[in-house]
């Protein structure tokens, strides 16, 4: 039950009364006056249990892009039901336009309503309530009640870096197609053999064709096709740090979608592991076209844990799952700290079956307090940049050492930057 | 300090993307248009009080006074009483009417309004016969005994009606707006409109005193003396026996027992119902406002942690505890990492102590490619060499200072040895 600001307007304009006549009896008559209103109200308003609720529209969405959902009220009961209707979103669900808006459904009719949402969140956002308050005909009391209407629409990752996928595969094109491997690798597969030209390297010169056509033949090589990538997503406590605005997890998405939707085209098989201290999201076995949906709703409802990763128990799961050689893609942050006492001592086990990768957003704010100079507290400021760098480099070297690759950058040059790394793994036929 | 602080400027321009601001003569319109409503209902308000202020009766200070010949004084009736005999004493205070009242005196009571609760004790036991001119509800419920207030006629003129010998023989008397009464048995009551009298008489202590009560005080005002009966009543009901004590008090002294009324005796009933009114108003209006449309959300929020917090975190540590050293360490390994790879020198001689010779060596070469440009400020004394115009010369044993010194001995030397480093790097650059 809810009552009216009529109700309140009528009570304020009725002190007048008593001013002419000064009676306890007329205070009593105005209220009865009041309340028997009240009770008409409540007593002839459209039931809102009898209205059937049901929802249609967008069950998922980019962030950063525009959801409508819409409400669809059928009105079962006898009386119509006339008064305000609430679609209570969560905040983060970012729905526009008024809070409430009016309804006016007639016995037996439907009505429609629209809600258009503008996420701000990655994420499942959950419609939580329907809230209705149908007025009674004198417009001095409602009934009201909430209703359950559910709906839940995902909020996927946005994917700013799809604007590099066709500049990369250009690039992947390239390195298949015309540009034909000289070099034997691990990665490489027997493609062709061709005419001797010069500047062919001669190690390449296949001696035996050589000898049966009369002219001198070279073996070409190309990448080899379907090898395995395992993307690993940190989603410990150093993923939760904000680089601008955006929490590191959100870049290393970024990042490892654009990996993946670039390696499926080259024929690599792709698949995605979240962790922390457990499993968090996995994709695993996705066919080429169903990659990169299956991987943005795994990442989807992700959100950074406030806990410290256990690179040991991530090591032991992967080697659980992969037996053949792959490239294991870690993106993670380059946390001396968090690296030194958990992947480093695990890192060895991983090497020596995979290639890893290990993708590290780098801070733009420590680059620009490294460069700030002027007064005291800006040198120290600098001192403390260069010290926090001088550990960076630090560890990468490390890394490196053990024959991992190590992509550093910053949040708007990672993906294509761990994008790059990939295709010249790619050209070398390292994979 | 050093040439890279930059001064602020006070007669700097101010910045030309001041167009979306409002300028102060849109502001005051904006709150003219916002608030003239406001302003025209107060001004109604003003308006309305003053007119009704205007209309309103007004009381003057000699109305009723014997001695005053205006249009509301009452000289012209003490004259005439006079002049038939009868001695008209002018009382200003209830102590002194009470003196001069004797058994065969009328005591007429003026401005009842002005009488504290003490003086009308004092009236109560007085001698002789009372009238009243237009009493208050206190006067009337002290003094007379039975007769409550009705209401207030607007009949000007009116027969008398009754028994009473004064009205009988002075028959129509004319009224003007009076007071009306509702008497008690056996009073007697004339000028009845609508059968409420504006004249009663209550016979006291047996017939011995008679208390009369006369609505309106026009009847004895020089104005209106002689029109119809009034003269005639006047004189009968005032000059009915030896003596006539006009009381007519004065304002009493703050304090004199005049403020024991509270307000909620001074307050009328109605306006007390309509003050529980607005109450019971407001609090509808309350409950109308206090009812939500729909629950309050709640969702959890994201960790806001910035990325960069630690080396700022670092920063201030340097700064809090004056580590010197440790910012100049930092920043002089920062620079040697950067030198290194443009000299052409192996990466591991950054940070090698054993490579310093050769590293300041060939640094000292580029520097002379380069032309030794000025460095910025002047050295603090004692560190590094300076030439004979007191700038710094970049000697071999000058940039070994710079880059493998001691560590700077006051605040100011540690900007100076960033700035010099960057001064380095810059040459080694351009060089």
């Amino acid at each position: 039950m809810a009552v009216t600001g009529r109700l309140g307007l009528l009570a304020l304009i009725g002190a007048v009364v008593p001013i002419v006549l000064p009676s306890w009896w007329t205070l009593a008559g105005l209220w009865g006056v009041l309340l028997a209103g009240v009770a008409v109200d409540l007593a002839l308003a459209g039931n809102v249990r009898a209205l059937r609720l049901h929802r249609e529209g967008d069950a998922s969405v980019r962030l950063g892009e525009t959801a409508r959902v819409s409400l669809i009220v059928e009105n079962t009961g006898r009386r119509r039901v006339k008064g305000r209707l609430r679609d209570v979103w969560p905040p983060s669900a970012g729905a526009a336009g008024p809070r409430a808006v009016r309804l006016d459904v007639p016995a037996g009719e439907r009505r429609r309503i629209e809600t258009t949402l503008v996420p701000t969140r990655r994420g499942d956002r959950q419609a939580v309530t329907v809230a209705i308050r149908s007025s009674g005909p004198l417009g001095l009391a409602a009934r009201q009640l909430s209703r359950r209407a559910p709906w839940t629409v995902r909020v996927l990752p946005a994917f700013p870096s799809r604007r590099h996928l066709p500049a990369k595969l250009a690039k992947l094109r390239e390195l298949t197609g015309q540009h034909v491997a000289q070099i034997r690798g691990q990665g490489t597969e027997f493609d062709s053999l061709r005419e001797y030209v010069d500047g062919d390297d001669v190690r390449s010169i296949d001696w035996r064709a050589t000898a049966r056509r009369r002219e001198v033949v070279v073996r070409t090589w190309r990448p080899e096709r379907d090898r395995r990538i395992y993307l690993v997503l940190d989603t410990g406590r150093t993923s939760a740090g904000r680089v601008g605005d955006i929490p590191r997890l959100d870049c290393s998405m970024d990042a490892a979608l654009l990996l993946g939707a670039l390696a499926s085209r080259a024929g690599d098989r792709v698949d995605l592991l979240a962790y922390d201290r457990r499993v968090r999201a996995r994709v695993e076995g996705a066919s080429r076209t169903d990659l990169l949906p299956a991987m943005v709703r795994a990442m989807a409802p992700l959100e950074p844990e406030l806990i410290e990763s256990d690179a040991a128990g991530m090591v032991s799961t992967l080697m659980a799952r992969v037996r053949q050689r792959c490239l294991v893609v870690l993106l993670t942050e380059l946390n001396p700290a968090a690296l030194e006492e958990g992947l480093l001592p695990v890192l060895p086990r991983l090497t020596a079956r995979h290639l890893v990768m290990v993708a590290a957003v780098a801070d733009p704010r420590v680059g620009e307090m490294a460069a700030a100079r002027g007064d005291l507290a800006a040198v120290y400021d600098a001192a403390a940049a260069e010290r926090a760098r001088a550990d960076r480099r630090r560890l990468t070297a490390e890394l490196r050492r053990y024959g991992v690759e190590v992509v550093d950058a910053p949040p708007d040059e990672i993906a294509p930057a761990l994008a790059d790394a990939y295709l010249a793994l790619k050209a070398a036929g390292r994979l | 300090m050093t040439s890279t602080l930059t001064p602020d400027a006070p007669d700097a321009p101010p910045s030309s993307g001041g167009g979306a601001e409002p300028t102060a003569g849109q502001v005051a319109r904006r709150r003219w248009r916002a608030s003239r409503g406001v302003l025209a209902v107060v001004l109604a308000v003003v308006a309305v009080a003053v007119i009704l202020a205007v209309l309103r009766p007004g009381a003057a200070e000699q109305d009723l006074d014997p001695q005053s010949p205006g249009r509301g004084g009452t000289r012209a009736l003490a004259e005439i009483l006079r002049q038939r005999g009868t001695p008209v004493a002018v009382s200003r205070s209830a102590a002194d009417a009470a003196e001069r009242a004797t058994a065969g005196s009328v005591t007429v009571v003026t401005w009842s309004g002005r009488l504290t609760r003490a003086d009308i004790d004092r009236l109560r036991s007085i001698r002789g016969d009372l009238l009243l001119v237009a009493p208050t509800r206190r006067v009337l419920h002290a003094l007379a005994p039975g007769v409550e207030k009705a209401g207030t006629s607007f009949e000007k003129t009116d027969e008398p009606g009754c028994a009473l010998r004064a009205a009988a023989l002075a028959g129509k008397v004319r009224f003007g707006r009076s007071e009306t009464y509702l008497p008690p048995s056996g009073a007697t009551a004339c000028y009845r409109d609508e059968g409420k009298p504006r004249l009663v008489q209550v016979a006291l202590d047996g017939g011995a005193r008679t208390v009369t009560v006369l609505g309106s005080p026009f009847p004895l005002t020089n104005e209106f003396l002689d029109d119809e009966g009034n003269a005639a009543l006047a004189m009968n009901l005032v000059g009915a026996r030896s003596s006539v004590v006009w009381l007519i008090p004065d304002l009493p002294e703050p304090g004199s027992g005049s403020g024991d009324a509270t307000l909620g005796d001074l307050v009328p009933f109605g306006v007390k119902l309509f003050f529980l009114q607005l109450v019971l108003a407001v609090a509808a209006v309350a409950v109308w406002r206090a009812r939500r449309l729909g629950p309050v959300v709640a969702e959890p929020l994201p960790v806001v942690v910035r990325s960069a917090e630690t080396v700022e975190g670092r920063a201030r540590l340097y700064r809090a505890h004056r580590a010197r050293g440790r910012a100049a360490d930092a920043l002089r390994a920062g620079a040697r990492e950067r030198l290194v790879p443009l000299l052409g020198l192996p990466r591991s001689a950054a940070q090698d102590p054993n490579a310093a010779q050769e590293v300041v060596a060939a640094v000292a070469e580029r520097v002379r490619a380069a032309g030794a440009g000025a460095p910025p400020g002047a050295a603090p004394t004692g560190t590094f060499r300076t030439g004979p115009d007191g700038r710094l010369l970049y000697d071999e044993a000058t940039i070994g200072a710079a880059l493998y010194g001691p560590e700077p001995a006051d605040d100011a030397g540690l900007v100076w040895l960033s700035d010099v480093l960057d001064d380095l790097e810059r040459q080694v650059r351009q060089s």
